[in-house]
């Protein structure tokens, strides 16, 4: 093949910037590993501290990172799809906690106890900090930077294929569902309306969109190939999030507060 | 220096019957061999023998032999195969790798692959985008491009690997025809900047007719026709092989049957 | 050492790394579609798992099944507040049990021969005796799965009835599956589906009671309520929710996997580590294939 005889082009000559972007803010530029060590600190002790401190330090700690990085607005959402959920955890346990005999009053057969709406609001307390720890762990690492991270750390390519290309398909299977379901909707599928009905409507919606996938499979297998997707050694890496001192600083943290935190527990010390 | 086919049958995986063959075949640097035949002729498994795909990658048996540039492919890996042969399909969308945000970070997914420093990476796929004539859409998100573009970027992508032939199998298939007509510009452009050999198989004769040098019709996995462009895409058997003979030919017999005389300078305005 | 690493090798083929994002895909999509779209009280989000463990093998269904739990969250549009991740643990199990199945040939399509029927009885005999006892021995004391006796005649009452209720699902199944395609390979299949709900539903059921009270915001809450009244522990009648959903699930998508690799062309299943096992010696060879996959019309 001719070598090139195009010097560098005017439009471009090593990697441009939108390839190296580094995201700003204390917290969104943390290496992707410590994130998630702060995150998993967080579940930890949501769930370990036993009794009200857990979650609350947990919520606060999160109220603020949160306020600092800019994704309050994200983890509103999350605490908001999470409410038929809480709303079922308060109901249940509060009218039917096994073993429960405090009655706050009596609604009729329903006796709703102090234990259990005690019970309810912890565990619905200790839910939210669990999933919004989850939630700012994500919304504040793209899905690149995790994987070049993981990357970096050792995940082979097939790894990051798997995880980076069903991350990208998600929406577009979306889209496909959505098609199906109009086009069945103008054919006159139920989607209210008596269970049967509805089940009878999953094949017709899922066997195309199934379908579709699959046929898909064989070309990209031939695509990924003629793409060197197999070729041995490690893969150039042309984005790597930086992993500072800081971040070793907060892991190693992170590790001794998960360790000092089960160990009290074990010991009996906050359970 | 060529691809050549000799004596070769190919038989899927799973089937009972050979889908090509024999066939002799070459694809020689620097011209561009049209295919065309009709549905179920063997055209998309000319592509994937001659590329070496068939059977490295998915399977099947194949009788006679396969040499590129003498070597035989049997002896060489898929991303060896992929560095020696670029292959581009119908559909833009599954030859997107989906790992990748920028159209820049897609079309270096290739060299990426091959353990390249980052350095080379840059310079590859700037010559590739240049040499395709896409460098404005480096930093698009590739999941959102045309159909055009999507296949523009999965030849650059292609290209990055600096193979000798390009072997393409219907790609202007699901274009319209804006794209189909940037499509067969960026093949003579790339043609002519690289020296690459093309096996170009098309059911839109008007494509070969524009950028062809040679055409094979396939019928039933074996060469029916095969001859200079201009003069196997005027055959009148090409109506018996179920091949649709290119407007322009159409035009002139139309013209002629009208009892009108068809001169040069007319087929000169319509090219 | 070198015949594990062979072995992992042999399952990670790249058709099987292509798959799996689309299988991923499949059941995050179809899961939620269901469970939030048609509102149904099945979970579905298990197909893309079944499918890989049966095409590729036990560690690409593991991982396939662990990744959708965790990559749900990362799903944009449907991602936040999603609640899933704690199951990449029952995900990872099913998919591992599905790379046995299709490992074993039960999801290979087989003709009423007599031996063929005859290993179907025993199949079925076998699964209805191990849901039997697993059901029995689940309902029949309000803390402990480990305790045999049946100290309680209502409880072992109860165990009954829903031991029946997922029993006639599986007959319904079956027998739907045998006058749409006259293939005993499904009684296989449908037990191994069975199978896999009622692991799922035991591994499933301390996850549920730790993180999330047992509850999930949708319609089967209900149904742990009432066990509730009836005096269960946070775990059991989590327990017993899950011994009613997740056969039922789990059956349904065997059931569905079944048909699609047995409506996929030989050519393409014939290229996955386990294909040689699901195409049964009996199947027609096709000269033309049938639902033929795009790219290999011409």
């Amino acid at each position: 093949m001719t070598p090139p005889s195009l010097a560098p082009t005017a439009a471009g000559f090593g990697l441009p910037d939108y390839v190296t972007r580094r995201p700003s803010g204390f917290y969104r530029s943390l290496n992707p590993a410590t994130k998630l060590a702060v995150a998993a600190l967080e579940v930890v002790a949501a769930f370990t501290i036993s009794g009200w401190l857990g979650p609350a330090l947990v919520l606060a700690t999160l109220a603020a990172t949160a306020a600092g990085s800019r994704t309050l607005r994200g983890l509103m959402v999350v605490g908001l799809a999470a409410l038929p959920l809480v709303v079922s955890i308060m109901v249940v346990n509060l009218f039917l906690l096994p073993g429960a005999s405090d009655p706050i009053a009596h609604v009729g057969p329903l006796a709703p106890t102090w234990s259990g709406l005690r019970f309810g609001l912890l565990t619905a307390a200790r839910l939210l900090a669990f999933s919004s720890a989850v939630a700012l762990a994500y919304l504040t690492t793209p899905v690149d930077d995790l994987l070049a991270d993981m990357s970096r750390r050792g995940l082979g390519r097939r790894g990051v294929f798997v995880v980076g290309a069903a991350v990208q398909m998600v929406p577009r299977t979306i889209e496909r569902v959505g098609e199906i379901m109009d086009a069945q909707r103008a054919r006159g599928m139920d989607t209210e309306g008596r269970i049967w009905r509805r089940a009878r409507g999953v094949v017709p919606l899922a066997a195309p969109v199934v379908f579709g996938a699959l046929a898909e499979v064989e070309e990209r297998t031939m695509a990924l190939e003629s793409r060197a997707f197999t070729a041995p050694g490690r893969q150039t890496l042309l984005r790597t999030p930086p992993d500072r001192t800081i971040d070793s600083v907060l892991r190693w943290l992170a590790l001794a507060g998960v360790l000092a935190i089960v160990a009290l527990r074990l010991t009996g010390r906050i359970g | 220096m060529a691809i050549e086919l000799e004596s070769a049958r190919y038989r899927y995986a799973g089937s009972g019957s050979a889908a090509l063959g024999p066939i002799e075949l070459r694809v020689e640097p620097g011209r561009v061999l049209g295919v065309a035949g009709a549905n179920e002729s063997g055209k998309s498994t000319l592509c994937v023998v001659a590329a070496g795909v068939a059977p490295a990658v998915i399977g099947g048996k194949l009788d006679g032999s396969v040499r590129i540039d003498g070597v035989d492919a049997a002896t060489l890996r898929p991303h060896e195969l992929a560095q020696r042969c670029g292959l581009l399909f119908q559909h833009a969308h599954t030859q997107l790798s989906h790992t990748t945000a920028t159209v820049f970070e897609e079309v270096a997914f290739g060299p990426c692959n091959l353990g390249l420093p980052v350095a080379e990476v840059a310079e590859r796929v700037w010559w590739a985008l240049g040499a395709v004539g896409v460098e404005g859409l480096a930093p698009r998100d590739p999941a959102r491009l045309s159909g055009g573009q999507g296949q523009l970027v999965a030849l650059a992508s292609v290209l990055a690997l600096r193979p000798k032939y390009l072997i393409l199998d219907e790609p202007t298939s699901e274009l319209d025809p804006a794209g189909t007509r940037l499509i067969a510009d960026a093949l003579v452009r790339v043609a002519a900047e690289t020296g690459a050999g093309i096996l170009l198989v098309e059911h839109k004769l008007d494509v070969l007719a524009h950028i062809a040098d040679e055409v094979v019709v396939l019928e039933r996995g074996s060469v029916a026709l095969v001859g200079q462009a201009a003069a196997v895409l005027a055959d009148p058997r090409l109506a018996e092989l179920g091949v649709e003979p290119p407007a322009g030919v159409r035009l002139e017999r139309a013209v002629r049957d009208s009892g009108v005389e068809w001169t040069a300078s007319m087929s000169e305005s319509i090219r | 050492m070198g015949l594990l690493r062979r072995w992992v090798a042999r399952q990670f083929t790249t058709r099987v790394i292509v798959l799996m994002p689309v299988a991923i895909a499949i059941n995050i999509v179809l899961g939620y579609t269901v469970q939030s779209g048609l509102k149904l009280p099945i979970y579905v989000d298990s197909i893309g798992t079944i499918l890989v463990g049966v095409l590729g093998g036990p560690l690409p269904g593991m991982f396939t099944g662990a990744l959708s739990d965790l990559i749900w969250q990362y799903a944009p549009g449907i991602g936040p507040g999603s609640q899933i991740g704690p199951f990449a643990i029952t995900a990872a199990v099913i998919g591992l049990l599905a790379g046995l199945w299709g490992q074993l040939g039960l999801f290979r399509p087989r003709r009423g021969h007599a031996l063929n029927t005859a290993a179907a009885v025993v199949a079925v005999v076998l699964i209805g005796a191990m849901a039997l006892y697993t059901y029995s021995r689940a309902f029949s004391s309000p803390d402990q799965f480990a305790n045999a006796a049946f100290k309680d005649p209502s409880a072992f009452d109860q165990s009954r009835f829903f031991f029946l209720v997922v029993m006639a699902v599986f007959v319904v199944l079956v027998g739907w599956a045998l006058v749409l395609r006259r293939d005993v390979g499904a009684v296989f299949a449908i037990s191994a589906g069975l199978f896999t709900g009622i692991v799922a539903a035991v591994v499933s059921a301390p996850i549920y009671a730790f993180f999330y009270g047992g509850l999930s915001g949708s319609g089967t809450d209900a149904i742990v309520a009432a066990f509730r009244a009836g005096g269960d522990s946070l775990y059991q009648s989590t327990l017993k929710q899950g011994l009613l959903s997740d056969p039922i699930d789990k059956m349904i998508t065997t059931f569905v996997v079944f048909f699609l690799v047995g409506s996929l062309s030989r050519r393409f299943v014939a290229r996955f580590p386990n294909g040689e096992k699901l195409i049964g010696p009996d199947a027609e060879p096709d000269a033309e294939p049938e639902a033929e996959p795009a790219g290999e019309a011409s």
